[in-house]
């Protein structure tokens, strides 16, 4: 069981009545009723491409669309990490419409090849428009691998890899997705040993959250090869020098995946896809999930690294847990417990987010997926929400923030706490309910790249977030904010 | 005026032309940067989208107004909340966003069943309203969706609805400039003189080229109202959408973004007569000749000077505060288009700062014209510049400080250099009087951050003084002051609140405001939910 509630626990000793109950109380999954979108929950493919590349070491990708598609998600990325990310674009124009834009694509690599004499890897994202248009990338890079870097570029390293993320298709985060099975796809490669080191495929994850479990890893001895590597993107203002922000993983990294003892990819939709291919293609084993966000799920990831690498989990994981739960106790059953929670994001996140939720006593009565995967209906997890909970629970899929709104302000859906990303802070504003920042983009609160919501010390942020979150909520709406005197 | 060679683009010398050293001595028509050609691809120009610059810079301000994209969700998303356009009814446009979510069968069979779909779920998601904008965008311009078809048919459907369609993909021109261009039109040739306004005073205004960033557009509002003049529409900042349906009525167009709507005013000119007065919102002296430019035109000009007299001597000792320590400071002014001539002169005569440099993202050739003659010499201008042409210049010229946006600032931080938000404003407003002390304050605070002075140090090298607790801005500002400026009691620093705007918006609820009668003269008080939102009536 990945969570206990007071239902399934009740349930035990009243199996006569579950039936009864299951018509009161139930986890309803259903798609977005509406055709459009009014504040939409998550951004478009090429996004998702565009964050997997910035994370590998000497790659600068080209987005083949329209300049907003690269000017827009970088300002989305500087205004979440508040820092400055270099991605380029094919600059279409008018002319693309009716004739192609292929030239633009050779003279895009060729212009940052000239310029940027370290790169190697060179992804050619596509967009919308340039799928529409049929604009052939993968044939245009054969053309410049038997032409322009055999002769211009000869004796440089230089990867050109075709990324297809129209964004009419899934969201950002199947882009994601869908770049990081092709960087590893592109790069992988068997050899005769292994290499020692687990594949971490961490997701669309902060520098916090790497930090994290790189540091639960090395407690256990363990050496992993992460993708990607983007503690860096909490980069220095040095002294001297101009330091830009970029991820470290490098081609080396994503060669060796192929000889890794196994994968662990954290999230089902956010490098899932890549670990398949490595297990389908070099047998390296791959285990996808759970997302290890609270404490049962980072269980569940220590128990899944020491299956994996046979290593044990050591005593100093047991005292960092032990702080953790101590945190986490003096919040939960007294502050925590019984507070309905609406969750929106990612899927992965969302659900993480939602378990960790019930393990505190919370009802996270509303979950709003911001896409229209059809596998969501299978997944574990949430067939075991559906199972389990023991209060109306709704997940909607292909969600914008409407169906958050419209339910808190026409249709009675009482709230005690929002969890999500900056986009949905104006339902936390207009509707008075305190809202714990969590997911991509947070531009509204400072620094929050930097602490992790995996792990136990993402639990603990977490929890004592929401915590504090209800705090000061209780202090502005002199809501018994006096049993905080003696707390 | 030599071509100024960036080292970093001596591969492609088709950029050689677009920079150009302003030398002392020379003719303008020396040499001006070539503007607003195609970017070269893969030179991480800093450059948007034709549906940016219509959506997001001048269609989204309009405050009563279900904003549509037709297309994908990315485009939607990616441009709402990335701007500080505010209105002062709640703020609608800044919360609400709205996208038809096209997806790959949408793209196969046609979208227009669904945007229609779409159009109607809009409406009744939000029944007060009224009125919507849809905008095509990439993806539903290639497939060829006609919206405008569809709009007329919800329109026939839904008589008290008005849609307004702009057909401006991302695609359609250089940069965000084909948008401002695409979205003048098609409102002057779709919308205006399809309402009747009722008027209240003998002078009329459509204030155009103004997105009320941080409240700009209330600050100006203020003035023209203790002139007596009547607001019809503002282009397209804190207005509604009616109100730029009668913009054919007013009897002058007071234009201050020239780059952005210049083109609604020239058509607006031809089709209706109306003159186009070009002003600066920005500077005291820049301000207050417009000021007297529009007094003169109504022959009001004594109002004018009533109001230039007030504000100066309200606020000149404060920014005059800064100004003594401002002087001599070297700044970037790398805005998108228009503030490089807004700003370039106003910085310097009255806040003693050297421009060492100005860019523009996408103006045209006329912008540069501008504002390289009102640079000093020596200046460097950039037209589309780039990530490392951006960082080449930094090095090379060492500025203070750099107006920039969001994204740049964050390069300009990694080598020390603190940024000033020139698109949405660090602490804004900055048009008016107040607004440009808050901008001296703004510039002061960055250049003189202990923070940055901090940032430059290298503890494993340089001789760090131990003796300090703290330093404070004043402790580096005041070091070269004569005792004549540190001592003086006339001079103070900025007084202007957090935010300004409510002061200013309760004096319309205060009816400190009197607008002679469009047919008497007689000054009369306009009740404030006229001066909030004119009377606009449908033409049969």
């Amino acid at each position: 069981m990945r969570f206990r509630t007071g239902y399934s626990l009740i349930g035990l000793f009243l199996t006569g009545s579950e039936n009864n109950n299951k018509k009161i109380m139930s986890c309803e999954l259903k798609p977005k009723e509406r055709v459009g979108v009014i504040n939409p929950i998550f951004t478009c493919q090429p996004a998702g491409a565009q964050y997997a590349s910035i994370g590998i070491k000497d790659c600068i990708g080209i987005v083949h669309g329209g300049q907003g598609c690269v000017m827009f998600v970088r300002l989305i990325f500087s205004q979440h990490f508040k820092e400055s990310f270099e991605l380029a674009s094919s600059s279409l124009h008018e002319d693309a419409a009716v004739f192609g834009a292929l030239h633009r694509v050779e003279q895009g690599i060729d212009v940052l090849l000239m310029r940027y004499p370290h790169v190697k890897v060179v992804p050619i994202i596509t967009t919308c428009s340039t799928e529409i248009i049929g604009d052939d990338i993968d044939g245009v890079i054969l053309k410049l691998n038997n032409g322009l870097l055999k002769e211009k570029y000869a004796g440089r390293e230089v990867h050109l890899i075709p990324i297809h993320t129209p964004s009419f298709v899934g969201s950002m985060i199947s882009g994601y997705d869908i770049a990081v099975k092709d960087f590893v796809s592109y790069f992988a490669k068997k050899e005769d040993s292994l290499n020692g080191k687990i594949n971490l495929i961490t997701g669309w994850v902060d520098p916090g959250d790497v930090t994290e479990l790189k540091s639960l890893l090395s407690e256990m001895e363990v050496e992993a090869t992460v993708l990607f590597e983007i503690e860096t993107f909490d980069s220095p203002l040095m002294p001297d020098g101009n330091h830009v922000s970029h991820g470290e993983t490098t081609i080396e990294d994503l060669r060796s995946t192929a000889n890794a003892i196994g994968t662990i990819a954290l999230n089902r939709y956010e490098g899932g896809k890549a670990a398949r291919y490595l297990e389908q293609e070099f047998d390296v084993p791959a285990i996808i999930g759970p997302t290890p966000i609270g404490i049962r799920n980072t269980d569940t990831f220590l128990q899944n690294v020491k299956k994996m690498t046979g290593k044990p989990i050591p005593e100093s994981l047991v005292i960092k847990r032990g702080i953790a739960i101590d945190a986490i106790a003096d919040v939960s059953h007294m502050f925590l417990a019984g507070k309905k929670v609406a969750i929106y994001g990612s899927a992965d996140l969302v659900i993480g987010l939602a378990e960790f939720c019930l393990d505190l006593e919370m009802e996270p009565v509303l979950l709003l997926l911001g896409d229209d995967n059809p596998n969501y209906a299978k997944d574990p997890r949430i067939i075991a929400l559906k199972e389990g909970v023991a209060f109306n629970m709704e997940i909607v899929t292909n969600a914008d923030f409407w169906e958050l709104e419209d339910r808190i302000k026409n249709k009675g859906l009482e709230l005690d706490l929002i969890l999500g990303h900056s986009k949905g802070r104006y339902i936390a504003i207009d509707n008075n309910i305190p809202m714990v920042r969590v997911g991509f983009p947070v531009y509204d609160r400072a620094g929050y790249f930097r602490h992790p919501v995996v792990g136990y010390a993402g639990a603990t942020w977490l929890a004592e977030q929401m915590a504090n979150a209800l705090f000061t909520d209780m202090e502005y709406k002199h809501n018994k904010e006096w049993v905080l005197n003696v707390w | 005026m030599p071509y100024h060679q960036f080292k970093c683009s001596e591969s492609i010398p088709e950029r050689l032309q677009h920079a150009v050293d302003k030398a002392p001595g020379e003719q303008l028509t020396d040499a001006l940067p070539l503007g607003y050609l195609n970017t070269i691809p893969g030179t991480i120009s800093e450059r948007g989208c034709a549906y940016c610059g219509a959506k997001h810079v001048i269609g989204t301000p309009m405050k009563d107004v279900i904003h549509i994209s037709h297309g994908p969700v990315g485009c939607t998303y990616d441009t709402w909340q990335t701007k500080r356009y505010i209105s002062d009814d709640g703020n609608f446009q800044l919360k609400y966003t709205f996208a038809t979510d096209m997806k790959e069968a949408n793209v196969v069979f046609g979208a227009e069943k669904m945007l229609k779909k779409n159009i109607i779920e809009a409406f009744k998601a939000f029944p007060d309203i009224k009125r919507m904008s849809i905008y095509q965008t990439c993806a539903s311009a290639l497939i060829g969706d006609d919206i405008n078809a569809i709009a007329d048919e919800v329109m026939e459907e839904m008589p008290n609805v008005k849609v307004f369609v702009c057909n401006s993909p991302g695609f359609a021109g250089p940069s965000q400039s084909g948008g401002h261009h695409k979205i003048n039109l098609a409102w002057l040739s779709q919308m205006v003189g399809t309402g009747e306004p009722e008027i209240y005073s003998k002078y009329v205004i459509n204030y155009v080229g103004e997105y009320n960033i941080q409240g700009d557009q209330e600050i100006m509002k203020d003035y023209f109202h203790r002139m007596g003049i009547q607001i019809l529409s503002t282009f397209t900042g804190n207005t509604h959408f009616d109100d730029l349906r009668s913009m054919h009525r007013a009897q002058l167009n007071v234009l201050e973004c020239a780059r952005s709507a210049e083109y609604i005013c020239d058509e607006l000119r031809v089709r209706y007569g109306i003159p186009r007065m070009d002003i600066d919102g920005f500077g005291f002296e820049a301000l207050s000749d417009s000021l007297l430019k529009i007094g003169y035109f109504f022959g009001i000009e004594d109002k004018a000077r009533e109001i230039i007299a007030e504000e100066t001597a309200r606020w000149k000792p404060e920014l005059d505060w800064y100004a003594a320590r401002l002087k001599g400071k070297k700044i970037c002014l790398w805005p998108g288009g228009s503030k490089l001539w807004h700003w370039a002169h106003m910085i310097h005569k009255e806040m003693g700062i050297e421009v060492a440099s100005v860019y523009t993202k996408f103006g045209h050739q006329g912008d540069m014209e501008k504002g390289i003659s009102r640079c000093e010499p020596g200046a460097l201008a950039i037209d589309d510049p780039n990530e490392l042409e951006g960082l080449e210049a930094m090095y090379e010229l060492k500025p203070d400080v750099i107006l920039t946006g969001k994204r740049p600032g964050e390069v300009a931080k990694k080598i020390r250099v603190p940024y000033l938000n020139v698109h949405g404003y660090h602490n804004g407003p900055y048009k008016g009087y107040e607004g440009w002390v808050r901008l001296a304050r703004d510039l002061y605070n960055a250049i003189y951050s202990p923070m940055h002075k901090l940032a430059c140090l290298d503890i494993s090298k340089d001789e760090i003084p131990t003796d300090k607790g703290f330093e404070t801005q004043q402790i580096y500002s005041d070091v070269m002051l004569s005792d004549e400026i540190k001592n003086s009691t006339e001079l103070r620093k900025c007084t202007s609140k957090y935010d300004p705007i409510p002061g200013i918006r309760k004096k319309a609820e205060d009816g400190l405001y009197l607008f002679p009668d469009p047919k008497t003269g007689e000054l009369k008080h306009v009740p404030v939910e006229k001066l909030r939102k004119n009377k606009v009536v449908d033409v049969e």
